[in-house]
């Protein structure tokens, strides 16, 4: 495979036009062009339901494109199964990473190429030597941690000696110095003239790697060129939608903490994933947590809501002991949990927006002892529609066929109709376009003037930022910083976040 | 002449149950034109008695199915209620009824284990069931061997009261096996569709991970749903039992597939998450009634039943497959395009 | 040398070494050569079908479809031979049949997508009924001599050339799936379906090919049942399946996929087999036979599950621990 080859398509090395695509009738891809060449890297950002993770597998061969053209190297491909892209020369490292459970790490990175072990073993040797990261490579896939798993992921890539690379948010997991290897390895394959697509929603790592941008937003490209035309506030107004007003900070009161008790309290709290937590909630706050993927914060939230063991420590619902109760009991004392996945955990997909939302009612007597009570059960569904403004065409609409912020407008509907004390919100944002986010803080305002103790775990700081009323910050497990409200920025909680101290020492 | 449909109608067109239902009119206005016998009341309701075991126990059945497991066990439980129930009464002197009410709890303790295997060990429930059908079929040969009769005899010689079961007919027509039918058709529709309980089964079968979220006691529902589909087995073994008058370790033994194929055919989804009883009711009725027109209008022999049912059920989920995926093209497939979800 | 003492096949072996030898110590008379090796000999049906169902197994489906194969393959090699065809042309005529199921299976679930446990239990009703059609009910006998004879053939002290043939076939499958690049392919399937095609590996094609090899060894399973058994009812192999797919997971394989081999496989089907054998020996009447088997094979699927789901959680409560630096190690 001559890299030097161009074609006739000018200079890219790497060139997909007119890529159309719908599931149904949801149009997802609504005629994509974008080209990448050697040498470059392509930051292409963009949120979930952008249809970015569409795009990438039409390029990968795993879907076909109802309109479009792909050519590598001027040379026009069909990509119609993995094995086409694969052979010429495409590579994709996912972002959930896709590896072989039961298999050791050497063989989860051989499987699939038709050289002979030996030879293989040797290559890996050395591409690990090269980027100096250590792991053991007779471990156990599953045993793996997902930060291992994408190394991994990334690993195959690098073996494959694509010509067109792409990374798919591959630092989401990542620690700092894990991140700056991953740097380094891009810029020298940079050098080797490989071209990288390089996808991701961090606009600090854009500036700092790419070499060209595009942003994607509802099926199409709304900006792209050369990252040196661009600043951070350009690609910013590039995400959002036309018709979208700058949401501007919204100037609410400052809590007076005076004489408040906390609405939720964690003392001393360690668990699987965290450890020594002391954090204090009070009525109608939001308490932001941040922090990156793997610091334990979902570990923390799953065990007080009864999804894992305590290990030792305390928590305090408005002073009553609830450490270590059951998901159920937990629910009926009067706490929440919105979670991370919400197609995971969340969601009834093949279940009615209305059986979705009154799902955390149905252990309990709203609906009725025995029977359901349809009335109620609709009344209830309506009152979340109405007030979370969700596009459904009625209530018995599969949720599995809304978008995602309608998705999640349900999930967090359900969570809210059990009238918790204390909800708790793991990345509400994550996946869902701009308006439905604009509606969530919406329905987190209203929470808070409800007397709502809110806790987000988010790993937007801007998000962070902009709807907290205190925060912290957790680092591998520990808090390690508080901040009251001046002081929350995106500065502090970053630095916080990769353990680099710029945050107090928490007070109890 | 244009006849225009309010919407409502045409979302019963598309129900599955309607299309069940057009089925069995199908089948029998095919069977009566070439067999009036077939119509006669009492020939048509002597037909239920053969399948009546299947259309009972394929209504529980379907809630394990809702929450994503199988149940291979329930025709060994047919089995070994009825000798429980025989070998109870005549060696231990038990009142007939109160040797049912055992052999009811004993199939209710049967599905309790595996139940308790699958959602608390959290084994598959394809093996456990397997393994309980293994099981349960020894013990139910080990019970018989309780009994002074030699266990390829059977008990018999049932009291009345009992056999009559069986033997009475509502209006003189209806069997009371039918009534029977009927009855916990409606229970078990009412239990599952209409009861918070019925709608927890459903949540646990879509996501199971999410139910738990929503303070679902998700393993014991599953497990709840094994004992139910026991239970049921006991009830058309007890039947069963008074139908042929003898109690006998094996009868239930053919009745796996039978009831597999109609809960399936009654549009419940093997990887959980919908299912009806109307749906499995009807698909059982269908099902039943094929294997009576076939032999008595068409005179296929009972032994290539087995075609024509199986015939149907890969009909009818490969359509489902094909309308489900538009635009499969076949060239493409073998050429090695993977088809998306 | 410590990682092959751990996998599951020796496992399944010791299992298997420790059952003979506790019989035999309640009842001495089973320690003699000739009857243990006669429990070899015994399960080579078995051995057959269980090894074919490994195939699919370990792609992450299932099959419920092979006792019905193994009965028609048996009538339609049967009636051949009685109607004076050879040998040859008897096995090909089965082998083509069993090869037609396995690809009709195959299209069916890989290609339509349609769950594996449904699909392949729907052809099991439409072959058991093809049975019946084929042989008109009535029984396959009057095979011919040297085709009944062949199943006493011996190959070495007592071994039998049927048993000895397929150990020959096991052995090579084994090595076929874990030592060759394709053969790997199949694990991989059922390990992570979506990860193997998004490496490059025709999951479908996989899928096919697993489902017509598992017919082929049903078939050739029908043919040996033809020759030990001397006729065929149109019963034949009727639920044969479960104890294939129960033989498979007493030889370690997962039904998920993913995990297990051909090896395993038979020495399940070893195991499966010979239960009726030894609970003579131990005394029991064969009434124990269905009770002894469902009971065993309860435990040990439960223990194996049990084991695994505390292991995988102790992993996980391990990694989480070290990442709070509450255990040694550094990194996250």
């Amino acid at each position: 495979m001559k890299l030097s080859e161009t074609a006739s398509q000018g200079h890219s090395l790497f060139t997909a036009t007119g890529i159309t695509k719908s599931f149904g009738l949801n149009s997802v891809l609504k005629g994509i062009d974008i080209s990448v060449g050697e040498r470059e890297v392509l930051a292409l950002i963009g949120g979930n339901g952008a249809g970015k993770s569409t795009l990438m597998k039409i390029i990968m061969g795993i879907y076909q494109p109802d309109e479009g053209r792909i050519f590598v190297a001027g040379e026009r491909i069909h990509a119609c199964k993995p094995g086409v892209s694969l052979s010429k020369g495409i590579y994709m490292v996912p972002q959930e990473p896709m590896l072989f459970p039961n298999m050791t790490v050497e063989e989860n990175i051989i499987m699939g190429f038709h050289e002979k072990p030996a030879k293989l073993r040797k290559r890996l040797k050395e591409i690990m030597n090269e980027i100096n990261w250590d792991l053991d490579i007779f471990r156990k896939a599953m045993s793996l941690s997902i930060a291992e798993q994408q190394l991994v992921e990334i690993l195959r890539g690098l073996m494959r000696q694509a010509r067109v690379l792409i990374l798919d948010e591959p630092t989401s997991a990542l620690t700092f110095d894990e991140v700056e290897s991953l740097f380094k390895i891009v810029g020298d394959l940079k050098k080797k003239g490989i071209g990288i697509i390089y996808i991701t929603h961090r606009l600090t790592e854009v500036f700092q790697i790419a070499t060209h941008v595009a942003i994607m937003r509802d099926g199409v490209i709304t900006l792209k060129g050369k990252i040196s035309e661009f600043t951070r506030d350009m690609l910013v107004k590039g995400l959002l939608p036309q018709d979208c007003e700058e949401t501007k900070k919204q100037e609410t009161n400052e809590i007076d903490y005076i004489g408040l008790k906390p609405a939720f309290e964690l003392i001393h709290f360690s668990g699987y994933g965290f450890w020594d937590i002391n954090l204090k909630i009070y009525p109608g706050e939001i308490l932001g947590v941040a922090g990156l993927v793997g610091a334990g914060r979902t570990e923390m939230a799953l065990t007080v809501f009864g999804r894992d063991k305590t290990i030792s420590g305390q928590a305090l619902l408005e002073g009553m002991d609830v450490t270590g109760l059951s998901t159920r009991a937990i629910l009926k004392a009067g706490i929440n949990y919105v979670p991370e996945d919400r197609r995971l955990n969340g969601l009834f997909t093949i279940s009615d927006v209305a059986a979705n939302i009154t799902s955390s009612l149905v252990t309990g007597k709203t609906m009725g002892r025995i029977f359901i009570n349809k009335k109620v059960e609709y009344e209830i569904a309506r009152r979340y529609v109405e007030g979370f403004r969700i596009r459904i065409t009625g209530l018995d609409q599969l949720s599995g066929s809304l978008s995602g912020g309608n998705q999640q407008k349900i999930v967090i509907g359900r969570s809210l109709a059990t009238g918790p004390k204390l909800v708790i919100l793991d990345e509400p944002t994550r996946g869902i376009d701009a308006a439905a986010r604009k509606d969530v803080y919406g329905i987190i305002h209203k929470l808070k003037k409800q007397g709502v103790a809110v806790m987000l775990i988010s790993s937007d700081m801007e998000e962070i930022v902009e709807l907290s009323d205190r925060a912290v910050v957790v680092y591998r497990g520990r808090i390690r910083g508080e901040l009251k409200k001046r002081e929350i920025t995106q500065a502090g909680l970053m630095a916080a976040s990769f353990g680099v101290g710029e945050g107090k020492q928490v007070e109890i | 002449m244009k006849i225009s449909f309010s919407p409502k109608l045409k979302q019963v067109w598309k129900k599955w149950e309607f299309v069940l239902t057009l089925i069995i009119l199908l089948e029998i206005i095919i069977f009566a034109l070439k067999n009036s016998k077939f119509l006669m009341p009492r020939v048509l309701f002597g037909s239920m008695n053969d399948i009546i075991s299947i259309c009972i126990i394929s209504l529980f059945v379907t809630f394990v199915m809702i929450t994503g497991g199988i149940d291979i066990q329930a025709g060994s439980i047919v089995g070994l209620s009825s000798i429980i129930l025989g070998v109870a009464w005549q060696d231990f002197g038990f009142n007939i009824w109160a040797a049912s009410c055992l052999a009811m709890a004993a199939a209710g303790v049967c599905g309790g284990i595996s139940g308790f295997f699958i959602a608390y060990c959290g084994v598959q429930p394809m093996v456990v069931t397997l393994g309980g059908s293994f099981l349960y079929t020894g013990i139910g040969l080990l019970v018989s061997k309780l009994s002074a009769t030699e266990s390829y005899k059977g008990i018999g010689g049932f009291p009345e009261g009992f056999l009559r079961l069986s033997k009475y007919r509502l209006f003189g027509i209806i069997p009371f096996q039918v009534i029977i039918f009927l009855i916990l058709a409606v229970l078990a529709y009412i239990l599952l569709h209409k009861t918070r309980y019925g709608r927890e089964v459903f949540l646990v079968g879509v996501n199971q991970n999410a139910a738990e979220y929503s303070g679902i006691n998700t393993r014991l529902i599953i497990m709840s749903t094994y004992v139910l589909s026991a239970v049921s087995a006991s009830v058309a073994g007890i039947i069963l039992t008074s139908y042929l008058g003898t109690a006998k370790s094996d009868i239930g033994a053919t009745l796996t597939l039978p009831i597999i194929t109609a809960v399936v055919l009654g549009g419940t989804l093997s990887t959980g998450g919908k299912g009806s009883v109307p749906g499995t009711a009807l698909a059982a009725v269908a099902i039943g009634t094929l294997r009576f027109g076939l032999p008595l209008c068409f005179k296929v022999s009972q032994q290539y039943l087995d075609i024509p049912v199986g015939i149907l059920l890969l009909v009818i989920i490969i359509g489902r497959a094909l309308l489900n995926r538009p635009g499969l093209r076949v060239k493409t497939v073998i050429r090695g395009r993977i088809p998306h979800k | 040398m410590r990682k092959i003492l751990k996998t599951r096949e020796i496992n399944s072996f010791l299992f298997l070494a420790g059952l003979i030898f506790l019989v035999g110590l309640i009842n001495p008379s089973f320690w003699q050569p000739v009857t243990i090796i006669n429990c070899f000999n015994d399960s080579v049906v078995f051995t057959f079908l269980s090894a074919g169902i490994a195939f699919v197994i370990l792609t992450g489906e299932i099959d419920v479809s092979i006792g019905a194969v193994l009965g028609l393959s048996a009538a339609v090699g049967a009636t051949l031979l009685r109607d004076g065809y050879g040998i040859a042309a008897a096995l090909f005529a089965a082998i083509f049949v069993g090869a037609v199921v396995g690809m009709i299976n195959g299209i069916g679930v890989a290609v339509l997508n349609i769950p594996s446990l449904i699909f392949t239990l729907g052809v099991n009703g439409v072959v058991r009924g093809i049975i019946y059609v084929y042989t008109k009910g009535a029984w396959v006998e009057n095979l011919p001599a040297d085709f009944t004879l062949m199943s006493n053939r011996l190959l070495t002290k007592n071994v039998t050339y049927f048993y000895g043939a397929a150990v020959l076939v096991v052995i090579i499958g084994h090595i076929i799936l874990t030592r060759t690049r394709k053969g790997k392919y199949f694990v991989a399937v059922g390990d992570n379906s979506a990860g193997a095609t998004l490496v490059g590996i025709p999951a479908d094609k996989i899928k096919i090919l697993s489902y017509v090899l598992c017919g082929i060894f049903s078939s050739v399973a029908g043919m040996i049942y033809a020759s030990r058994i001397g006729f065929i009812t149109p019963t034949a192999g009727n639920g044969y399946e479960m104890k294939a797919i129960a033989a498979c997971v007493l030889g370690g394989l997962s039904l998920t996929g993913g995990v297990g081999s051909l090896a395993g496989a038979s020495i399940g089907a070893v195991i499966m087999s010979s239960i009726s054998r030894i609970l003579v020996f131990l005394g029991f009447s064969s009434d124990y036979d269905n009770t002894i088997t469902g009971f065993l094979l309860l435990t040990i699927v439960v223990i194996n599950t049990s084991a695994q789901n505390h292991t995988v959680r102790k992993n996980r409560h391990e990694i989480l621990l070290v990442r709070t630096a509450q255990k040694g190690g550094e990194k996250a």
